[in-house]
């Protein structure tokens, strides 16, 4: 019964994806009405100057700087301000930046106190997050962009020509306070990823349910895969602990990575309170970690810890971003010959007492928008616009013909051998992302991974289903979310390492923990989500 | 008049309020800095305490904290009725009573032991060595805490494998973790916690040592009835101090070394605040825990300075 509405519930999930995706003019929850009109009256305006601004460079004929705050690249090695991609975009508009850039690692941690202190001096704001419970765009720190579409012709296009992201991006007033940056949100998601060499060794093909998992790991821990004459220092899978609800959760029907999903009636639940499935969930956990398959340190694994294993050939599992398959892991094996013999290779999800699937990302994601204190909102408000025109998104996914890549005879682009050196297209500044509103491209990604990698992703893209889609929550929505949520997180994620590692007794304690939420008022946020739900079914009709 | 003649008889010396300002100019001066530090750091931002009555709106600014809606003493019932309170205050009081009960005797005896030595470079080689740990930065100390005691690899469980006992996975069970936090931070601060203690008993005159060896006392009477009296005052105002920060237990170090598996015992008011406060933005909510923290920590101080007064005729007030 479980699996069946399971299945119906992911069903009308992935329809309403496929909508989405097909841009059927689907509205979402607040009415587009003020964005349509400003969108509908719109017209180039010329500046204090007398310069027309009309969605190519430049922006002014005045010059002048704009101070951006936003974070740094993500590769260490890479000085983001320096990328010939990024000086280009600035060089084009005709302005200056004056960075203001936070570690990429701890941004959101850095920014957060800044922006609740309100005195950010900068033109530009890249956000932390997607804003969902609106405290940003409520505290009056940013530009309600609907009353500068007349400076901004390529967002307004993009708008129009892309109505769910324009509903999604309308807040509960009805305007539209940032320019988006775009995921691939079903391209190269996390996923499960095997060592190649170790399953030949072993003579099993990847695994596809859980019971087959087991067998592999048992394998992999009891056997001498490194060839190093020792049977005791094989760490038979390395997963951080924040993957394992993507890697086992939908095994059980569970998203949780979400948090919330709908069954096939609509009703919302909250994953980590499914009764029965939840605690499957958490059963299978604790056996793995009972049995030594999931290792005994689980909670504080990191990347480093992860690469540092593979370079030294002691795990043969791992589950991660799917870039980090062919950019991150394959390449320190220590026999990585380039091919998908010798790779950590990506594989379908496993399969429980549900048909498992890989939750995707939203596609709207890195949220820029303009100081409402700035004193050149105009200017700022029209780099953004020239910063997410479709000619610099160009930039973004491929940089300079000649340098970075190629246009070959049937039209196609090929990355330069010089490009094909990840960390040196890095430096060039590809997918600036950090810094300005990139869009990404399946293509380029397809060009910059190795060519096996694109394969893989291509069979997996068949896997992947929505997430929690993005509602903006009503003001006292948001109140009471920011009041309840951190306490649940708490008790949800103390109580699964609790379960899982059998300091908890799942026998007798389950009941409690399900308990333990609804004291902490589980049931108004699920309400809440419920609401949201509801308003994003209607709109999804056209109600 | 008899006011004034008061006054004047309280300035010392016959000389006027005035007279002693400016004789003492100079000290009063150096005195401003200070001064300052403690308006702007200390009590201007006391006056933020207001946040925890209010409905504080993120990106209001400074006056916003001053401005925003007053909803009375909603975030107190909202944390009093929270089923982490007993367990924040629980976790908060014991992780520094223990540091007290085991780290505050520590820098005593090693004082008196070092302060023992005759040799004085091997004195000052023994103090050095002590004091280094505390110059090391909390986040190595964490990251080395960490390694030595990983159950893959760690030195700790290697050393327990060999005498064969099974690796304990220390920083994943609640019941080590304070355990941990104790130990580490003695090691860590007990060579310069000790520094004042060596202070005191370097005052102590010579004359009462050599008054004492006449008199035939041997080193463990010198110790038992001169330094140890002696410093008396020094370890009850330490100890008071102590007292003062019972429920202030350093966030970083239990934020470097705390996760999800250990909150049981790990949790406290501090890094609570913070998921609440920073990652969370109930600022109001995170104000109203802390001002709750900090009015527990002036009763216990308060409590401890009467007590001492009482019992040992030493206070800070």
């Amino acid at each position: 019964m479980k699996k069946k509405l399971l299945t119906l519930m992911l069903a009308a999930a992935m329809t309403a994806g496929m909508l989405a995706g097909c841009g059927g003019g689907v509205a979402t929850m607040p009415s587009t009405e003020t964005v349509d009109a400003a969108i509908e009256s719109a017209q180039a305006k010329a500046d204090d100057s007398g310069f027309t601004y009309t969605g190519e460079a430049p922006i002014t004929k005045s010059g002048g700087t704009l101070k951006i705050l936003a974070q740094t690249s993500n590769y260490s090695n890479v000085d983001i301000t320096k990328a010939p991609i990024v000086l280009k975009v600035f060089e084009e508009a005709g302005v200056d930046p004056d960075w203001q850039l936070l570690d990429f690692n701890s941004y959101e941690e850095a920014i957060t106190p800044m922006l609740s202190a309100g005195n950010v001096d900068a033109d530009i704001i890249k956000l932390p997050d997607n804003d969902p419970n609106q405290i940003w765009l409520k505290s009056g720190m940013f530009v309600p962009l609907d009353e500068y579409f007349d400076y901004m012709p390529n967002f307004t296009k993009w708008l129009s020509e892309n109505p769910v992201q324009k509903a999604e991006l309308t807040a509960e007033d009805g305007h539209i306070y940032y320019v988006a940056g775009v995921n691939l949100a079903y391209d190269y998601q996390p996923c499960l990823m095997y060592n190649q060499v170790w399953l030949d060794k072993a003579g099993m093909k990847a695994p596809e349910t859980l019971d087959e998992l087991v067998k592999l790991l048992t394998y992999f821990k009891e056997n001498d895969m490194n060839g190093d004459g020792k049977t005791d220092d094989e760490i038979p899978m390395s997963v951080a602990a924040e993957f394992l609800p993507y890697m086992f959760g939908p095994a059980f029907g569970l998203d949780l990575v979400s948090g919330y999903q709908a069954d096939q009636d609509g009703n919302m639940i909250f994953a980590a309170a499914d009764p029965e499935n939840y605690r499957a969930y958490l059963d299978f956990l604790r056996d793995l970690y009972a049995q030594g398959l999931l290792e005994m340190e689980y909670t504080s694994i990191d990347r480093d810890k992860i690469i540092e294993r593979m370079s030294n050939d002691l795990t043969g599992v791992a589950f991660d971003y799917s870039w980090a398959m062919s950019m991150m892991y394959s390449n320190v094996l220590p026999y990585y010959d380039g091919t998908e013999k010798t790779a950590f290779v990506g594989v379908k999800p496993l399969s429980g007492t549900h048909e498992g699937f890989y939750v995707g990302r939203n596609s709207l994601s890195g949220m820029f928008g303009v100081n409402s204190d700035s004193s050149q909102i105009e200017l700022a408000v029209k780099f953004l616009d020239y910063a997410m025109s479709e000619h610099c998104q160009d930039y973004y996914c491929w940089g300079f013909e000649g340098e970075t890549y190629t246009v070959n005879a049937d039209g196609s682009r090929s990355y330069t051998e010089q490009a094909l050196d990840n960390d040196w297209l890095q430096q060039f500044g590809i997918n600036p992302a950090f810094v300005l509103p990139a869009q990404q491209s399946v293509e380029a990604t397809d060009i910059l991974v190795a060519d096996w990698h694109a394969k893989i992703n291509a069979e997996l893209r068949q896997y992947v289903v929505d997430p929690w889609p993005m509602i903006y929550a009503t003001t006292d929505e948001s109140d009471t979310v920011n009041l309840y949520n951190e306490d649940i997180q708490t008790n949800v994620n103390e109580n699964a390492t609790a379960f899982i590692m059998g300091t908890k007794d799942l026998n007798t304690e389950f009941d409690g923990y399900i308990n333990g939420l609804d004291a902490l008022n589980l049931g108004e946020l699920v309400q809440i989500h419920q609401n949201q739900y509801d308003r994003y079914l209607k709109a999804l009709k056209g109600e | 008049m008899g006011k004034k003649k008061k006054k004047t008889d309280a300035g010392g010396n016959g000389k006027s309020f005035r007279q002693l300002m400016f004789r003492d100019r100079y000290l009063l001066y150096m005195l401003i800095p200070v001064v300052i530090y403690y308006l702007v750091f200390c009590y201007l931002p006391m006056t933020g305490l207001i946040m925890a009555f209010n409905q504080y709106q993120v990106g209001s600014g400074f006056l916003g904290i001053y401005t925003s809606r007053f909803v009375g003493l909603k975030w107190f019932r909202q944390f009093f009725g929270s089923i982490y309170l007993p367990r924040l205050v629980r976790n908060t009081f014991l992780l520094q009573f223990y540091s007290l009960i085991f780290g505050f005797p520590i820098p005593i005896l090693f004082a008196i032991a070092v302060t023992q030595i005759g040799s004085l470079r091997l004195q000052k080689s023994v103090q050095v060595c002590t004091y280094l740990p505390y110059f090391i930065s909390t986040v190595v100390v964490c990251g080395m805490i960490n390694n030595f005691l990983s159950p893959t690899g760690g030195i700790i469980n290697q050393l327990l494998n060999k005498a064969g006992i099974d690796s304990i996975n220390f920083m994943n069970l609640p019941q080590w973790f304070r355990p941990v936090y104790v130990i580490s931070g003695s090691w860590q601060t007990f060579g310069f916690n000790s520094i004042i203690f060596v202070a005191a008993i370097m005052g102590i005159s010579p004359d009462l040592y050599e008054a004492m060896r006449v008199d035939g006392a041997n080193r463990r009477q010198i110790i038992w009835h001169l330094v140890l009296p002696s410093i008396r005052p020094t370890i009850i105002l330490l100890l008071i101090m102590s007292l003062g920060t019972m429920m202030s237990v350093g966030f970083e170090k239990v934020y470097l070394l705390y996760n999800t598996a250990v909150y049981e015992t790990a949790d406290v008011i501090q890094t609570y605040v913070y998921r609440q406060g920073i990652q969370s933005n109930n600022y109001s909510y995170a104000t109203a825990v802390g001002l709750f923290n900090s009015v527990i920590n002036f009763a216990i101080v308060f409590t401890a300075n009467r007590i001492s007064r009482r019992v040992s005729d030493t206070a800070i007030w």
